[in-house]
């Protein structure tokens, strides 16, 4: 009798198994999956690594308030503002940030640089692999939070360059 | 005028009839909002704000032009005054851009202050803003026409404070603009006081636009290091890789001397801190070429170099030429560093003014010094020589405001038709040279009548009878009186009962005149062998030393055989032939390559005014306290390189800087306190009865020793000082002085507004300012 | 050389001494300048500052906040229609509209023979003849479309 509802046992288990094999799998395959994430994935409000948006035009959408790192309560934000230039315009208003350094050291990822943010500029992503091995590696510059160009713009951009140099090349 | 009675929110308040209601509001700690409303500027109820209820008036009034009287019951927090301000607030948010994160303002704008304090957040206006694009009316001044609320603050400012009237209102209703005066840009004095007064950040300023924001500086309350008036700077401070980087100049606090006043070198020539042509690295001539050294091995040089000459050739062989730009402390230690450890009375600066002719003019009258604050409160005040609106700003912003507010009397005398003419009451062109003539006339010596001719004479006899019996007079005169002339503008103001006050040019001359950088006196205008520095010091050279002159010819004879010279450049200053100095071993102090500097066999990088702490004492003798503000790395005071040669020259540097030996040695200052506040460290230490520790580069024991032994200078409150306020010193009364030191060396910078001496000459915002004035052409120029 | 005959300079002067400061002339000085030279020029900016002891930057706020002083050239006859309201219920709006069809310029234009002027003003005191139009300083009342043809007419031929 003992077999028998051991037997039994171990077939309801198995039938777990058996069921759940024909399903999608839930388990993450991080770190040998596919995607920039390698294949861990997140629920849509994780915070992490800060992205600094860009807009449609490509523009970055920072404008230099200074109110991410006045509200920071780390204190881990430093920007350095500049102002555009119509030769060099670099974000949608008349400033923007010439320098923008992230201190990962210090940031406790508690998302009140990007409340504070007027312009949508600063935001969570979802990158998380930050462990180094120097401690001064976690101090993020702005070129390696900034989105990428978008494809479309990065091309009409650079044919604008080698419209504007090709009369220097004809000399 | 009569006190009367008046209730605001069922307080009982009592107050001269007359006064403004919003200033009864405003001393009672009642706030009511207001834009338009500013202080001593004319009354204009623009921005409608300040509406209060006063009881049986049938609407609401505007506090800011309601002049209260007898048995007013106002009510300022009811519900229908905060709807009031509420809606007023809508309407000026109208039109007004939402930029708030790029606008300068943001941060310390009022509009914004209001609308967080009022809450005028939603918008039921649905047409869409107007849009007007920023312009650039001069290389400082940009205007934002959107952002203006039309308060006309900076029109008033302009044409009523400065006397520039650049500024005006055209359109009407809601289609008003503030216009320059020359249809797109701006002709006038550039001081930026628009800018400062503008509540929003309609009008921004060039050299600080889009830098950075309010709370992310660091506040730094100083004096200002360009001309001789000693205004109080706020300097704003950020972090930059190469040391702290000043930002921004303006007076944030609004309290000192000059108030609300800066003008355009106050609020932008700070720039000069942070020139590309700034020196980092001490340089040593090798070769023939002046090359990088270490600080080590130029100090070492420099030290090595004049004990050898001291002790091979005498004291006499060296000869030391100050600054009109360092401090007091840095000037009192340079001259008790070439007496004391050089054993040389040969110091000298350059002089722009004849202090020690007026300090012995001064001997055995009654006759005092006039303050800063003097001239803005006299009744009569009488102007001889000098230009204040190009060369002491300040004291002619004073001199209007007092015309303007107090209906004070001005009497010029000059031999221009300068612009503060148009505030006198009575004006005397005399022939350039003979103001001290004037002066003599003026006192009653009808025999130098002559001298000033015929018109001048009518004019300065008029002058004579309207001055009869003048009260609280002030008698100012400029560098043309000098030598033994000064006697004659010392007994107009023994006749007038006046106060008296000489105008020297840079921020520190007349500090580094009462510091005794003379060949003949020592500090407070003391003989060379006053009993008060021997007794403290030891035995000092008793003859006088060389003046510059002097120096030079001695150096072209190779008597002098070595010259330290500290932030001054006196190649320019007394056109010295450069082939004269090259046998001499010259060591220079200075923050460029200046034309005295290329000349050195040793260069040492020095911090300016802006990187270093003590004092500077103004023209008329107010005793201000200057802060660290910035920083440049590789440079160092003044103070310190000093004291680092006497060290490397094997003195005792205690003997030089008495740490801690002084009965005053109580307050250590040099820590960088919030403007405006007393410096919670100091005051601490008092109240527990503590000194603080001293090191050797501490100026505050300099100004201790100074405060003990110059006459004149220990009176004034240190705490006062410290704290960020002026004391007024005497050391001009208190002094021997001399009348008989050469008044030709006596050069005048004539600086205009747009120039400061070698230093303005490495300032970028100066520099665009005169090229774009270049630019206009000459017969469109309007004379401001 | 001043931009104004010599007679208004002299009337100027005289009439000066009747005021109490230089600037309340000012007006007056400006629109009779005006009518004599068509519109005020930079010339005639600066001549009548310095005539009233001003900075042009103030002579020319007064100008900018007075609808009826002009910096710009105005046709030989300035056209003036009242769209206010007892002209508008009256069709002054239907008027102005078809002065801009027969001159073919809009408010404030010019026409390009420099001979007439046309703007939208405010009441100008002829409620009771509504609608009403101003030529220079000519009031013409009671007006329909047909009526101000006529009018145009007029002024054309003359």
């Amino acid at each position: 009798m003992n077999a028998i509802r051991a037997i039994g046992g171990i077939l309801k288990g198995m039938s777990v198994t058996f069921r759940e094999m024909f399903r999608p799998t839930i388990v993450e395959n991080y770190p040998d999956g596919a995607g920039p994430y390698k294949g861990a994935r997140f629920e849509p409000r994780f915070r992490g690594l800060h992205v600094l948006q860009r807009d449609e035009s490509g523009l970055e959408k920072c404008v230099a308030c200074f109110l991410c790192a006045a509200a920071c309560p780390s204190n881990c934000i430093y920007i350095e503002a500049a102002e555009n230039t119509a030769e060099r315009r670099i974000s949608g208003a008349e400033r923007y940030a010439e320098v923008y350094n992230i201190d990962y050291n210090r940031c406790i990822f508690c998302g009140f640089c990007v409340e504070a943010c007027p312009t949508d500029a600063i935001t969570h992503g979802h990158g998380f692999e930050l462990a180094t091995f120097n401690a001064s590696n976690l101090v993020y510059r702005k070129e390696q939070l900034l989105a990428p160009m978008p494809k479309e713009i990065q091309s009409a951009v650079q044919r604008e360059e080698l419209r504007a140099h090709a009369p220097e090349m004809a000399h | 005028m009569a006190d009367v009675t008046i209730t605001i929110d069922g307080n009982k308040v009592t107050a001269p009839a007359g006064t403004l209601l919003i200033e009864v509001c405003k001393s009672i700690g009642t706030e009511v909002p207001a834009f338009c409303y500013y202080p001593g500027l004319s009354l204009q109820a623009a921005c409608r704000m300040c509406l209060v209820e006063i009881e049986k008036m049938p609407k609401m009034q505007t506090a800011c032009t309601v002049p209260i009287s007898e048995g007013m019951v106002v009510h300022t927090t009811t519900d229908k005054v905060r709807q009031a301000r509420k809606s007023t607030l809508e309407f000026l948010l109208g039109n007004h851009p939402l930029d708030c994160p790029v606008c300068d303002a943001g941060g310390e704008c009022e509009l914004q202050d209001m609308t967080f304090s009022y809450g005028a957040a939603e918008s039921k206006f649905m047409e869409a803003k107007l849009h007007r694009d920023e312009q650039q009316w001069s290389p400082v001044v940009f205007f934002d026409r959107p952002r203006c609320i039309l308060c006309y603050r900076c029109v008033r400012v302009c044409g009523e404070a400065m006397d520039v009237w650049a500024l005006g209102v055209q359109n009407r209703g809601s289609a008003s603009i503030i216009a320059p005066n020359e249809g797109d840009h701006l002709e006038c004095e550039e001081c930026g006081m628009c800018i400062d007064i503008c509540p929003v950040g309609a009008l921004t300023s060039g050299a600080y636009r889009y830098k950075t924001r309010p709370w992310e500086m660091k506040h730094v309350g100083t004096t200002c290091m360009h001309c001789g008036d000693g205004c109080k700077t706020t300097l704003g401070v950020r972090r930059h890789e190469t040391g702290m980087q000043i930002v921004r100049g303006d007076n944030r606090d609004k309290s000192g001397i000059n108030g609300d006043f800066l003008c355009i070198k106050g609020r932008y020539a700070f720039d000069v801190t942070h020139s590309d042509e700034r020196l980092t690295q001490p340089l040593v001539r090798h070769e023939g070429r002046l090359t990088p050294a270490t600080w080590e091995a130029a100090l070492e040089l420099v030290a090595s170099t004049f004990k050898r000459i001291r002790d091979e050739h005498g004291g006499s062989a060296i000869g030391v030429i100050g600054s009109n730009r360092t401090t007091n402390e840095e000037n009192y230690l340079l001259q008790k560093f070439a007496r004391v450890v050089l054993g040389s009375n040969n110091i000298d600066h350059h002089r722009t003014a004849d202090f020690p002719a007026l300090a012995a003019a001064l001997k055995n009258t009654q006759v005092r010094t006039a303050g800063m604050r003097d001239v803005f409160n006299a009744k009569t005040i009488l102007l001889i020589g000098n230009n204040p609106t190009d060369q002491h700003p300040l004291l002619a912003w004073q001199i209007r405001n007092n015309v303007r507010l107090h209906k004070a009397r001005l009497f010029v005398v000059n031999a221009q038709d300068i612009k503060l003419h148009r505030q006198a009451t009575a004006f005397a062109q005399v022939p350039s040279g003979s103001e001290a003539f004037a002066a003599a006339f003026l006192a009653g010596n009808d025999s130098v009548g002559e001298s000033v001719g015929g018109d001048a004479r009518n004019a300065l006899l008029a002058m004579r009878q309207a001055l009869k019996g003048a009260e609280e007079a002030v008698v100012i005169f400029g560098s043309e009186i000098r030598g033994a002339q000064v006697k004659a503008a010392v007994n107009l103001a023994s006749a007038l009962n006046a106060k008296i006050a000489c105008l020297g040019d840079y921020a520190n001359s007349r500090g580094a005149a009462d510091m005794g950088l003379y060949p003949d006196l020592l500090p407070g205008y003391a003989q060379t062998s006053s009993e008060i520095f021997t007794g403290h010091w030891g035995a000092l050279p008793e003859q006088p030393g060389w003046n510059i002159e002097q120096m030079v010819n001695a150096a072209r004879d190779g008597q002098l055989r070595a010259l330290l010279c500290v932030g001054s450049n006196p190649v320019v200053r007394y056109n010295v032939d450069p082939f004269v100095l090259q046998k001499t071993f010259l060591v220079v102090n200075e923050m460029f390559m200046t034309e005295t500097a290329s000349l050195a066999t040793v260069v040492l990088p020095a911090a300016c005014a802006y990187e270093k702490s003590g004092t500077f004492t103004n023209t008329m003798g107010d005793l201000q306290v200057v802060k660290k503000a910035g920083d440049l790395a590789g440079t160092k005071p003044d103070f310190e390189i000093v004291i680092e040669i006497a060290d490397r020259m094997g003195f005792d540097v205690r003997k030089l800087v008495s740490l801690g030996g002084g009965t005053r040695a109580d307050m250590g200052q040099s820590r960088g306190a919030q403007t405006g506040e007393a410096d919670r460290h100091a005051v601490w230490l008092e109240a527990q009865n503590l000194e603080p520790r001293m090191t050797p580069f501490d100026p505050a024991a300099v100004l201790d020793e100074i405060q003990r032994l110059v006459p004149g200078y220990g009176e004034a409150s240190r705490l006062n000082v410290a704290a960020g306020n002026d004391e007024h010193t005497t050391a001009l009364e208190a002094g021997q002085g001399s009348a008989t030191s050469d008044p030709d060396l006596v050069v005048p910078s004539e600086d205009t507004l747009f120039t400061s001496g070698t230093l303005g000459r490495y300032s970028n915002t100066l520099h665009s300012v005169i090229e774009s004035r270049r630019k206009v052409p000459a017969d469109k120029k309007t004379p401001v | 050389m001043i931009p104004v005959s010599e007679q208004l300079d002299h009337f100027f002067t005289e009439k000066m001494k009747e005021y109490p400061t230089q600037r309340s002339f000012l007006v007056p000085m400006l629109l009779y300048a005006q009518d004599e030279l068509g519109c005020l020029s930079n010339q005639a900016v600066e001549y009548i500052a310095g005539k009233a002891g001003l900075s042009q930057l103030e002579v020319r706020n007064v100008i900018s906040y007075y609808s009826m002083l002009t910096t710009k050239p105005r046709g030989r006859f300035h056209v003036q229609v009242c769209t206010n309201i007892c002209c508008q219920l009256r069709g002054a709006e239907d008027l102005f509209e078809h002065c801009k069809q027969r001159l073919g310029i809009g408010h404030k234009g010019v026409t390009s023979d420099e001979q007439f002027s046309l703007e939208e003003v405010e009441c100008i005191g002829a409620c009771s003849w509504a609608p009403a139009a101003q030529v220079n300083y000519d009031f013409h009342e009671n007006l329909t479309p047909e009526k101000m043809d006529q009018v145009l007419d007029e002024y054309r031929s003359r």
